[in-house]
């Protein structure tokens, strides 16, 4: 090594001695100058962080209505004294809050690396609790009460499945990998919305916690505060949601299925109901029943998880079932566009048709006569459509079940779990029963038979595809989210998902027969004197039982005002049409009245 | 290839430093982290334990390839280092927000651990391969910054701060012995700091704040103002000669949540007070003084070079890190050389004393 690099080297070793040396004064410093007070710092060392809970954002309705709040609720924590646990506040402890010790102790180990942070038993015990703990504050050193928000949703089971709940479990996988991708951090065991919008919009919902770095006493107590770390409350949710049409969708399925329990009719038990707005695909109300109340959800779980007609399930989302002749608007608009029919196009209903050894008839056997599709339409003529099905093929026909959004999700993602539902085609039938299509088959597709399984959802956004003249909207249940200081953080805007290319003459033809339905003469006849022009269809959707007498499925979907639709909805009665006839309609009408403000007689 | 004569020249010194180091952290660690574990009182000691023993095998595996070879193969290296870099931004594993491993399965493995070393063989070479007069001049610089700071953006997107620096810290170290005048130095150091608010803005505010709350702790004290806090009462409280392996009441409590890595240095104050930790820094020390030494011996600038890079390193991790837990430097995760737990960091030390030694036995230019 050269003499040049000897010297450097030489520098070198100046500087690590230099280094070290400064290293070493400042661990003299604290070690030996200031050696006194850090002793007594660590002698009673009880410097601890009390973590603040941040309150989750709130939930409001369009119109302002207050729908999930916080309250304060009293936690029971245990804090490490630095003397470790004690057994007899374990034992007190347990049979104070009624867990076992072993359940105690396990939360404390679930709890090892971080130590110096009170881990929590026990929350929103009552204010007995506290005060029994309060007393004897002395003989149990190291229990702390902590004042942290616990949910509450105002009005209990009001829009349960759109609200979800909260719980300590944990969320499904592709959640949590989605939540890794958009670098939202969860801790497991912490409190996480566990379905609906408190699932979907936990990152935004979720606020910041904070935190005070306080001293403790021997016996727990706080004293002197030090610092301070406000928490960050979460973002509020706007929903598109009326509350108060929403109130009269709910009462009117519950009232209806109770009204069919009481009746015995004991198939029923379940109904779905949804309304969008056609112009954007904003969701005005969405109901099913039965649900749970999200206040109670943990305590009513194992009643809940019994219930035959599945609280747990959002039925306008999660189920999907046949929809019987509200499907023949998409049979009508296949024939229109391919040209199978004309607006004048003519077929004779004589009661029963027989095509390829199939003989089939047409609803409870009535005779129709000549119809066109307008008539057909109004009437519901089965006939009519079998031959449309037959004209098409059932290939045109599963095309624009497509179209209209069947077989696949129509894309609500402000809440998790939407169903694609089934279409019924040559490919779902080789897969499912490795057969092939038989002719006769397309007939009974063609008036919503069949395979074909649909969401209340998709039957909604359906519909509003007929209002609008075939856009499909985003349907979206999310308005604004607002920040806690009041920003605007995110404002909905309608996002057209798809556009069908068809004639603008045959949505004409579609809407006119659609609003024929609603005349005398019309299966919708009970809603002639509607003082607005409703355009809509009836469906009965037949279900294939054992002995023949199971109650149909109810369904009716509508849209108005014809000229300028507002709203569009669906209805769906699980076994809704017993001897009494529709029960789908009532409550369509129903909601009709409440959106257009018509006194009820 | 392997000569008995060679060990002659072996640095036992060297050796007996590492292992006593070694063996100090190993004792540390079994305070820092007992009960931990659950079930297993040893389950951290004795996984480092295997990591050493690991280490010291891949130590004697590297003297006996002749460190010649790593000049021939640099390149190939240097393009490897960036393959490991740049596929852990893709396929890495995530921890503490930041993508710095990839799951091999039986070892998280982190390329940025590798990186130093390979760096510092591929700078050696350049620096060996200019002639004698070239440093004088400016423009030879560059091709030795764009060589270096390829891999350390592309830690720095990781994100990983404290190892990004410590690219920066052999960049000086190397130039500086390589014979670059002063000025040069310092006009590199200066065009540094004047891009540096621009790497300002591109920090992410946990790491800004990591940088400053040892200037003020209640800046976050519900993390590393805490932790800061916490480390100084563990410390001061030590005293003189400590309270005693395994009696600290701080690391009982598991208040410093990175107790056993980055935070060790904290539990040794605290349990072997003022002496224990001087005990450390002077084996420290003697260990960069060896490995200075033997470079000074080097038959070649390579070899020398090496031996430069390699105690920079160590010098710089043990001074960021000390610096971090006595709260005279910033936080940047950087671990303690041979003493905080954690097999990457562990045998990369392991292969960068494997290098000095290496170049150790190798002086002469002729072995009998």
């Amino acid at each position: 090594m050269d003499k040049k690099m000897l010297q450097r080297t030489r520098i070198f070793i100046y500087l690590v001695i230099v280094i070290f040396i400064v290293l070493l004064l400042r661990l003299a410093f604290l070690q030996v100058y200031r050696y006194e007070y850090y002793w007594a710092r660590a002698e009673k060392n009880r410097l601890r962080i009390l973590p603040i809970t941040a309150p989750r954002g709130e939930i409001f309705a369009r119109d302002g209505e207050q729908l999930v709040t916080n309250r304060p609720g009293f936690t029971v924590s245990l804090v490490d004294l630095g003397q470790g646990y004690n057994e007899n506040t374990i034992t007190y402890l347990s049979r104070l809050l009624a867990m076992d010790e072993a359940e105690i102790w396990q939360k404390i180990d679930s709890q090892f690396y971080r130590r110096y942070l009170p881990v929590r038993l026990k929350t929103d015990v009552s204010m007995e609790t506290v005060s029994k703990i309060a007393e004897r504050r002395l003989e149990y050193p190291g229990v702390l009460i902590e004042v942290q928000p616990i949910r509450n949703y105002v009005h209990g089971k009001f829009l349960a499945h759109v609200l979800g709940y909260m719980g300590e479990g944990v969320v499904p996988p592709w959640v949590e990998e989605h939540w890794e991708e958009t670098g939202y951090e969860y801790q497991q065991g912490e409190p996480v919305g566990q379905a609906g919008l408190e699932l979907a919009w936990e990152p935004l919902l979720r606020g910041e916690d904070g935190g005070i770095q306080v001293e403790v006493n021997s016996t727990g107590q706080a004293i002197g505060e030090f610092e301070r770390v406000e928490p960050k409350p979460g973002h509020d949710l706007y929903l598109t949601i009326d509350a108060s049409l929403q109130l009269v969708v709910e009462e009117a399925l519950n009232e209806t299925v109770e009204d069919l329990m009481a009746g015995n009719n004991r198939y029923a038990g379940e109904a779905a109901a949804v309304v969008l707005d056609p112009r954007c695909g904003a969701i005005l109300a969405m109901a099913d029943t039965p649900v749970y109340n999200p206040n109670t959800f943990s305590e009513d779980f194992p009643i809940l998880e019994q219930d035959p007609h599945r609280p747990l399930v959002n039925k306008v989302i999660e189920e999907h079932y046949p929809v019987g002749s509200t499907f023949k608007m998409v049979t009508a608009m296949a024939a229109l566009q391919e040209g199978a029919i004309t607006k004048e196009g003519r077929v004779f209903c004589g009661g029963t048709i027989t095509r390829y050894n199939a003989t089939k008839s047409c609803f409870r056997g009535t005779v129709h006569g000549s119809l066109n599709i307008l008539q057909a339409l109004q009437r519901s003529c089965n006939i009519f459509f079998y031959e449309m099905g037959l004209r098409v093929g059932v290939d045109t026909l599963a095309h624009y079940c497509r179209e209209f959004g069947f077989g696949s999700p129509v894309g609500l993602t402000d809440i998790f779990g939407e169903k694609k539902g089934i279409v019924a085609s040559r490919e779902f039938k080789r897969n499912l029963y490795q057969e092939a299509w038989y002719p006769a088959e397309t007939m009974d597709a063609a008036i919503g038979q069949s395979f074909h399984s649909i969401t209340p959802l998709q039957l909604a956004n359906y519909t509003a595809m007929v209002a609008n003249g075939g856009i499909h909207y985003r349907p979206y249940l999310v308005e604004k989210v607002v920040d806690c200081e009041g920003n605007l953080v995110m404002v909905a805007e309608p996002e057209v998902l798809h556009k069908m290319e068809v004639e603008q003459a045959h949505w004409e033809t579609i809407q006119q027969g659609m609003s024929l339905v609603t005349t005398p003469g019309g299966t919708g006849a009970r809603m002639a004197d509607f003082p607005v022009k409703v355009a809509a269809k009836t469906g009965t959707a037949q279900v294939v039982g054992r002995d023949g007498s199971i109650p149909a499925h109810s369904l009716f979907v509508a849209y108005a005002p014809f000229e300028e639709p507002e709203i569009a909805l669906a209805v769906f009665i699980k076994h809704g049409e017993d001897w009494r006839g529709s029960t789908s309609l009532p409550v369509a009408r129903k909601i009709l009245e409440a959106y257009f403000q018509i006194p009820t007689d | 290839m392997f000569d008995r004569h060679l060990l002659k020249n072996f640095d036992y010194q060297l050796f007996l430093l590492v292992l006593l180091i070694c063996a100090y952290g190993l004792l540390v660690l079994s305070s820092a982290t007992r009960g931990v574990a659950g079930d297993d009182p040893f389950f951290y000691v004795r996984k480092q334990a295997i990591w050493i023993a690991i280490g010291f095998g891949l130590m004697l595996l590297v003297v006996s390839i002749n460190y010649l070879q790593f000049y021939r193969v640099s390149w190939y290296l240097y393009a490897a280092n960036l393959v490991f870099l740049g596929a852990v931004l893709f396929v890495g594993k995530e921890g503490v927000g930041a993508y710095r491993w990839i799951d091999l399965k039986f070892f998280d493995f982190q390329p940025s651990e590798l990186a130093k070393i390979i760096i510092i063989i591929t700078l050696a070479r350049l620096l060996a391969d200019i002639e004698e007069e070239k440093p004088k001049n400016l423009a030879v610089m560059f091709p030795f910054l764009i060589h270096v700071f390829i891999p350390m953006l592309l830690i720095f997107l990781q994100p990983d701060l404290g190892t990004a620096l410590v690219f920066i810290a052999l960049l000086f170290g190397m130039l500086y012995m390589a014979g670059f005048p002063w000025k040069n130095l310092l006009a590199l150091a200066g065009a540094g700091l004047a891009v540096s608010p621009l790497l300002w803005l591109r920090l992410h505010d946990y790491q800004k704040l990591r940088l400053l709350v040892f200037l003020n702790p209640d800046l976050d004290p519900l993390r590393y103002g805490y932790q800061l806090k916490q480390s100084m009462i563990a410390i001061g409280s030590g005293g003189l000669v400590g309270k005693g392996l395994y009696q600290g009441s701080q690391a009982r409590l598991q208040f410093l949540p990175a107790q056993h890595t980055d935070f060790i240095f904290s539990v040794l104050g605290e349990e072997c007070g003022f002496v224990g930790a001087l005990v450390l820094l002077v084996l420290y020390f003697f260990l960069i003084y060896r490995i200075l030494k033997i470079g000074s011996l080097s038959k070649d600038h390579f070899g020398a070079f090496i031996c430069v890079g390699v105690a920079t390193m160590i010098l710089f991790q043990v001074l960021v890190n000390v610096g971090m837990v006595l709260s005279i430097m910033p936080v940047t995760g950087l671990p303690l050389p041979f003493m905080s737990y954690g097999g990457n960091s562990l045998l990369l030390n392991m292969l960068s004393i494997g290098l000095v030694l290496n170049v150790g036995i190798r002086r002469h230019k002729i072995q009998f």
